[in-house]
């Protein structure tokens, strides 16, 4: 993919996706923060006094971010990528500001998996990986749900096999 | 030292009085905290209930005159003994003590009735401190922190100060695996920082000093226009440094590091009095830290990050670990070699950045750098403020790589070594992109093999300590 060229954030023997059915489900959560956000600007309109314009503005701005926010949904979905290696885990994501976190099987004190009531109809779930440092930023989001314990099973199998202390 | 069964009210006031500091047995081993307990909380409510009466009504007060004075004082008496009444029901329904299998237990609660028990296998730290209050009766309280997310520590209120030291030794001692009885370890002192260093490195820290200068700036233009609008500004810009200032004072004076076989131990405070043992082993990162204004008398503050000590604290307070506040830096590092005996500072290769780096943070970019070998990865960073970070590779939690759109413009990215939640980040800025991914593989690998071959979480047992 083009936006992987870059040497610090490749992984030779590929990334494996994320679901592109978490492209839907943050859609769906987009359009319905959208709708406060239209029911927000028409409450503003009904309101007497208020110049015409100022709706008019907020209403071309708002669908203008609307817009790109779609746009940009997509590209992020598809940055996600994660990579099981022999001892440590590789999770990558982001456009602008890219991470790629390295987490060792050893290190792993818990993994969650979760997923809202949108994610749970579309059939998504995230997997996220906690370590004794808080600062750890390891979630994979859009996996298929046997995907997702499957991986969430094979990480707890591996944390065990290698868990040190503190 | 008083006998342990005893504890002389006032002895900080000079009043010698005396008092038999039964602190209960039920016969099965359970001890009761002291039984002064409930008045020292009493007491310690006094100052607190009057401030909220200044507060709340401190204007009527002034209109109302004697009449109001002494129902607030009457008040504030009640109140006093409302809470010594209940710390009384608190304290006889406290109990601690050592089950079977070697575990703390601790039983409390008045209404709602709270179990607790702390696998001492997982022990961090016990520290004994003295409040203001307790202090005047010469009380102290034991705080025991256990490895583990959340509430995971254990705070008794009071003993006298030999009890609160032999039950940390006791506690230290099971956790080791050693008899019960075993003598307090002895402690040699190794550096006590005199209070004027401290008030000096204080004032001279870059946000301090800078945030002074711009209230002197202030202050001139304000007599010179007579613009007196601006002495609010002040009062800001002034007041909060100086507030700081004083506040970590008062918390930091005599500040004194021992050694002793359970590790470093720091002893600090004015008013409250704590003391803190460092175990080696539990030391996950060191920082170095260097105001611009230190430079000049070669000082810098050590802070170091512990397993289950100084993240967020009850509060959600972030809490500051220090190994010292200020210090000469070879002390420093000497100190430093205690923790970490295999490191030679002065002997790490720094990598330095680019040049290009320059274009992405044109103040900083000289001083950033990063540094490996076989035991730790150091990064440094900071014009106006140098941080030196150190990580044992064995200590490495997970490996980031970062990068905005800046420093994609100019090929970088940044290398982020995670620990346990502290003051110290492991961050090393604007490396080459290439390098900055090759060092996290390499570090992620170095980390695992240092793992493989890591003894020190059990320090106590260590021959040749």
């Amino acid at each position: 993919m083009a936006d992987r060229t870059d040497v610090a954030f490749t992984y030779a023997e590929g990334w494996t996706p994320v679901s592109t059915k978490l492209i839907l489900a943050r859609r769906i959560t987009l359009l319905l923060v959208y709708v406060l956000v239209v029911a927000m600007v028409v409450t503003v309109t009904l309101i007497p006094d208020v110049p015409r314009v100022a709706p008019l503005i907020s209403g071309v701005v708002a669908l203008v971010v609307f817009i790109w926010l779609w746009w940009l949904i997509g590209r992020r979905v598809r940055s996600f990528g994660y990579a099981e290696r022999d001892d440590d885990l590789l999770v990558t994501s982001g456009i602008m500001f890219r991470r790629l976190a390295i987490v060792p099987y050893g290190r792993m004190q818990l993994v969650d998996v979760k997923a809202g009531p949108i994610d749970r109809l579309l059939g998504v779930t995230t997997v996220q990986l906690h370590t004794a440092a808080a600062t750890t930023d390891a979630s994979i989001p859009g996996l298929e749900p046997d995907v997702a314990a499957d991986l969430r099973d094979r990480l707890a199998q591996r944390g065990e096999e290698r868990s040190t202390g503190l | 030292m008083t006998d342990p069964g005893q504890s002389r009210i006032g002895d900080d006031l000079g009043l010698g009085l005396t008092l038999p500091g039964d602190s209960g047995d039920d016969g099965a081993g359970r001890r009761h905290v002291h039984p002064v307990t409930p008045v020292v909380q009493g007491v310690a409510s006094i100052p607190v209930a009057i401030l909220i009466a200044i507060a709340t009504g401190g204007g009527a007060l002034s209109q109302f005159g004697l009449g109001a004075f002494a129902a607030v004082a009457g008040a504030v008496v009640i109140l006093a003994l409302l809470v010594t009444g209940w710390s009384y029901l608190a304290w006889r329904n406290l109990w601690y003590w050592f089950d079977d299998d070697g575990d703390f237990r601790v039983d409390s609660g008045v209404l709602t009735r709270k179990q607790r028990r702390l696998q001492l296998s997982r022990l961090q730290a016990v520290d004994v401190a003295q409040p203001l209050f307790a202090r005047l009766f010469s009380m102290a309280e034991v705080t025991i922190e256990v490895a583990g997310s959340g509430d995971s520590r254990v705070r008794l209120q009071f003993l006298t100060l030999p009890q609160a030291r032999a039950l940390r030794n006791e506690v230290l001692a099971r956790a080791a695996g050693l008899r019960a009885d075993t003598q307090e370890a002895p402690e040699t002192p190794i550096v006590t920082v005199p209070p004027r260093d401290l008030a000096v490195s204080l004032l001279a820290r870059s946000t301090t000093a800078l945030l002074l200068l711009l209230t002197a700036l202030i202050f001139t233009g304000t007599v010179l226009t007579e613009g007196w609008p601006a002495i609010p500004l002040m009062l800001v810009t002034g007041g909060l440094p100086v507030l700081i200032v004083v506040m970590e004072f008062i918390r930091y004076f005599r500040f004194t590091v021992s050694d002793s076989p359970d590790g470093l131990r720091l002893r600090f405070g004015l008013l409250k009095t704590e003391t803190r043992t460092v175990p080696p082993g539990r030391v996950q990162s060191i920082e170095f830290v260097e105001p611009l204004l230190w430079r000049r008398w070669n000082w810098v503050r050590v802070r170091v990050n512990i397993a289950g000590v100084g993240g967020d604290d009850r509060n959600g307070r972030k809490e500051e670990t220090l190994l010292i506040p200020v210090a000469p830096r070879e002390v420093a590092v000497a100190l430093v070699q205690r923790v970490l005996p295999e490191l030679d500072i002065e002997a790490l290769a720094w990598e330095a950045a680019p040049d290009r780096v320059r274009r992405r943070s044109p103040i900083q970019w000289r001083q950033i750098a990063v540094a490996w070998n076989g035991e730790v990865l150091a990064t440094r960073r900071g014009r106006v403020t140098r941080r030196i970070a150190l990580i044992r590779h064995a200590r490495t939690q997970s490996v980031r790589v970062t990068q905005g759109p800046w420093e994609r413009a100019l090929d970088l990215a940044s290398l982020h070594v995670d620990t346990t939640p502290g003051p110290v980040k492991v961050m090393a800025l604007h490396l080459d992109a290439t390098l900055a991914r090759t060092l996290a593989d390499d570090q992620a690998a170095r980390a695992r093999q240092a793992r493989g071959s890591d003894s020190s979480t059990h320090w106590a047992q260590d021959d040749d300590r």
